[in-house]
């Protein structure tokens, strides 16, 4: 075996996160860990790479007990992690950033030598068959291209075990089609591979053997060809098994109409689309089409240089976050921790963030009001928290992002606009907003889903707006549509 | 959840509380006859009355992630105009409402800078504080306003109530006026979630520059307050004599940081940070410590405690 635990333990404030964790990866394997969030595969991942210590147990590397105190040793054995969370200086560029924590190469002892850092970079690169603009810095990349620059860092040094951690979560599927040759290229080299992810269609198609975690305990290492994914959910899940979600087909009034809308920054160039009450919008495109942009257009949050928005049948003259609010439109970021939630504050502050002129009478805020609606958020939405006062970050991701809907619902929205609202949220939360926004969308809402997961798209939506390059393409109806169908409009021209 | 309370934890969050009580302690056992005394006490409360004040704009600026380099600056020129005001023969209230009106609208101003054309707060307010020291130089010709200042503008910098200094009942009243607004209102709570996540904030509706425009004009008026209080005080006003709060202010609000486990800027914590800074300097005085060595102490002690409260924060490593 390349890697074992025996025993391990770690705790947080007496809870455990993780139990008495007997875990193994053999030398060559795709090994799949699959969990809801808060299972525990985030801190097991975290053990390995030496950014939390153990309160228990033994991890042996190739048979001999090794101790891991910090991520330079761990890297130094030859684990390299590639995080949900990219990790990477926004103003360095590809090379520097893929040269972190690397010594750079150096001429004549002292100077740095980016000719030579630039070929070997280049090198690793092509090997992998990525193509990206090394020279712009990471702050003017797309979340895709900033993974794929991660991906490429790992590969830099000498790699045992790569650990993925929900590696695809905004990838496209072309880009996800060359991670996963990229990873296919790695195990024939020997490597092995942890694959963290809570896509079941990966897990299956890649993975050798897989390990499901359940409340901080291991439930199970099966091979993978002996199980089927309704079983891998029957283990993370109690039993539960996902139902499938019928929509009506006849929608009201148009709630809101977008022509031709184009960002000043030129990223969006012209889109139009309309999504009546009771309608699930899809909008899909490949990476880099302008989807989230669009999104940050029409709520206002990115300026908009031409095109018109109708809200309810009202004109919207001056479209700022504030006014989209007031005019009954919300938008769920795709970037939760940086543009969603205000992480310092309590989960009950940010659940009335938005709505908080509403609970104050002369700028004094009613704190008993407050706290009855966050509970009855918590309540409404399942939230898993020890109570509105627990800062938000304690919180796992699907929690967080129930947070971030709670927020959005106490404005009374009309309009939902949905950017990834599922990335990197465990399979039972998934369903949940997805039952949701099927709701919000029964009583008389109008609901616009972005998601790069185009099965999850036909699952949701009941049209589907096609965008490729700022623009708006086709309109198609979501009734027996194939995801080749989809894809083919995406690739055109 | 089973939360088990032992000394260490409470040490660290509460650390800062605890080094003050022990100041306290051991300048009492050292000097009882001169430092544990009513009339010692009381007169700590006025010293500290001008740091609180001005540290508590400091507060409202760091609180939205930003910085007022100009503070000490706007509390030299609010003492100035005040001062001057008075000569003139101004009526006294007036002398007191119009440099923080004044001083306001320049806070106004560094906002504006910094919100309208993305500058960094730290270089605006370092190029206002410059700009104002120069205006304040040659308003007042360089020196100390002092001559023919009516007797009735230092009734508030000097007077008592039943004992009690009005400096210090004027800094505990805006204390907890402060307080009140930061931790109660919509205001307060949304210069704590800008500083929190200043995008998300915007997502959420929140006018972000409105409310950093509004920070920075209320620290500029608390800090003109502060000048003009001083010239109260004093019955002077010198031309840089509020220009020494400035780095005082901001050591109180980063040890006001500290007292809550939170580790945001907070009014209580300024409050209990300039007490401490305070308490320090008293005691020390009174034990004779050369002033270089009062310096050499608190900047040890302000490290120290920083330290010790990241200590406290996190759960491993």
């Amino acid at each position: 075996m390349l890697l074992q635990t025996k025993q391990l333990c770690k705790q947080f404030s007496g809870m455990y996160a993780l139990k008495d964790i007997n875990f193994e990866i053999a030398e060559g394997e795709i090994h799949g860990l699959v969990g809801e969030n808060g299972a525990g595969k985030s801190t097991l991942i975290k053990i390995l790479t030496g950014v939390y210590s153990i309160d228990n147990g033994e991890i042996y590397w190739n048979g001999e007990r090794v101790e891991i105190h910090n991520p330079r040793q761990s890297r130094n054995i030859g684990i390299n992690v590639i995080h949900q969370d990219r990790h990477l200086i926004p103003a360095f560029n590809g090379i520097e950033n893929i040269y972190l924590g690397l010594e750079y190469e150096k001429k004549s002892g002292f100077a740095v030598d980016w000719a030579k850092m630039k070929k070997r970079v280049d090198e690793v690169i092509a090997d992998l068959g990525i193509d990206i603009d090394l020279t712009l810095p990471a702050s003017q990349l797309t979340p895709p291209q900033r993974t794929l620059i991660e991906i490429a860092r790992g590969m830099m040094t000498e790699c045992k075990l790569l650990i993925l951690d929900e590696p695809t979560a905004s990838l496209t599927d072309k880009e996800a089609e060359m991670l996963f040759e990229t990873i296919g290229k790695l195990q024939a080299r020997g490597t092995s591979i942890l694959y963290v992810t809570h896509r079941m269609d990966e897990i299956f198609r890649l993975t050798d053997r897989i390990t499901v975690f359940k409340n901080g305990q291991m439930v199970n290492t099966v091979n993978t060809k002996d199980v089927d994914k309704d079983k891998i959910i029957s283990m993370m899940t109690d039993n539960w098994t996902s139902q499938k979600i019928d929509s009506a087909n006849n929608f009201g009034n148009t709630m809101l109409s977008v022509k031709n809308i184009a960002s000043r920054d030129g990223i969006v160039k012209n889109a139009s689309f309309e999504v009546h009450a009771g309608e699930i919008l899809g909008i899909f495109g490949l990476g880099g089409s302008g989807r989230t942009e669009l999104l940050e257009c029409v709520y206002g949050y990115r300026t908009k240089s031409e095109g018109s928005i109708l809200l309810d049948g009202k004109h919207i003259e001056n479209n700022t976050p504030a006014n989209s609010i007031k005019n009954g439109m919300v938008l769920i970021c795709e970037d939760r921790r940086g543009m969603a939630l205000v992480g310092s504050l309590s989960v009950k502050q940010n659940t009335v963030l938005s709505t908080i002129d509403n609970y104050s009478k002369f700028g004094v805020v009613n704190e008993s009001k407050e706290k009855a609606d966050t509970l009855e958020k918590i309540d409404t939405l399942n939230i898993k928290t020890e109570g509105p006062d627990q800062t938000v970050l304690q919180l796992s991701g699907g929690n967080q992002q129930k947070v971030v809907f709670a927020k959005a619902l106490l404005s009374n929205p009309k309009v939902l606009l949905c950017d990834e609202p599922t990335q990197a949220v465990d399979v039972m939360t998934r369903f949940e907003i997805h039952k949701l926004l099927r709701k919000k969308a029964e009583e008389g809402n109008a609901v616009v889903f972005v998601s790069s997961d185009l099965k999850e798209v036909l699952e949701v939506a009941d049209n589907i707006q096609i965008m490729a390059n700022g623009c708006t393409k086709e309109l198609l109806k979501n009734d027996g549509l194939a995801a080749e169908q989809v894809l083919a409009c995406c690739y055109a021209d | 959840m089973n939360k088990k309370i032992n000394i260490s934890d409470l040490f660290r969050a509460y650390g800062t509380i605890f080094a003050g009580i022990i100041i306290v302690i051991v300048f009492s056992i050292l000097r009882p006859d001169a430092f544990f005394t009513m009339g010692n006490l009381i007169n700590i409360t006025r010293q500290i009355s001008l740091l609180v004040i001005i540290a508590l704009g400091a507060t409202l600026v760091m609180c939205v992630d930003e910085f007022d380099l100009s503070i000490g600056a706007l509390a030299s020129l609010g003492g100035v105009v005040a001062a001057k005001l008075a000569v003139a023969g101004v009526p006294i209230l007036l002398c007191f409402i119009i440099p923080v009106i004044i001083c306001f609208l320049i806070g106004l101003i560094n906002g504006w800078i910094v919100t309208r054309f993305k500058v960094l707060s730290f270089i605006t307010t370092l190029a206002m504080s410059t700009i104002l020291g120069g205006f304040t130089f040659w308003f007042t010709g360089g020196a100390t306003v002092f001559q023919n200042i009516p007797k009735a503008f230092i009734i508030v910098g000097s007077k008592s109530i039943l004992a009690i200094p009005l400096l210090s009942i004027i800094m505990v009243i805006l204390t907890f006026v402060f307080w009140f607004i930061m931790r109660h209102t919509a205001f307060g709570r949304k210069l704590y979630a800008i500083g929190g996540n200043e995008s998300a904030s915007q997502v959420s509706g929140i006018h972000v520059k409105k409310y950093k425009n509004l920070a920075f004009a209320l620290c500029a008026a608390l800090a003109a307050l502060t000048g003009v209080l001083m010239a109260s005080r004093l019955g002077s006003a010198h031309p840089t004599g509020g220009d020494g709060l400035f780095l005082q202010s901001y050591a109180a609000v980063f040890l006001g940081r500290t007292v809550f486990k939170e580790g945001v800027p907070n009014i209580w914590g300024t409050f209990v940070g300039a007490a401490i800074l305070g308490i320090l300097a008293n005691g020390l005085t009174i034990l004779q410590v050369p002033t270089f060595m009062q310096d050499l102490l608190t900047g040890c002690i302000i490290i120290l405690a920083v330290i010790i409260q990241k200590m406290g924060r996190g759960d491993s490593k």
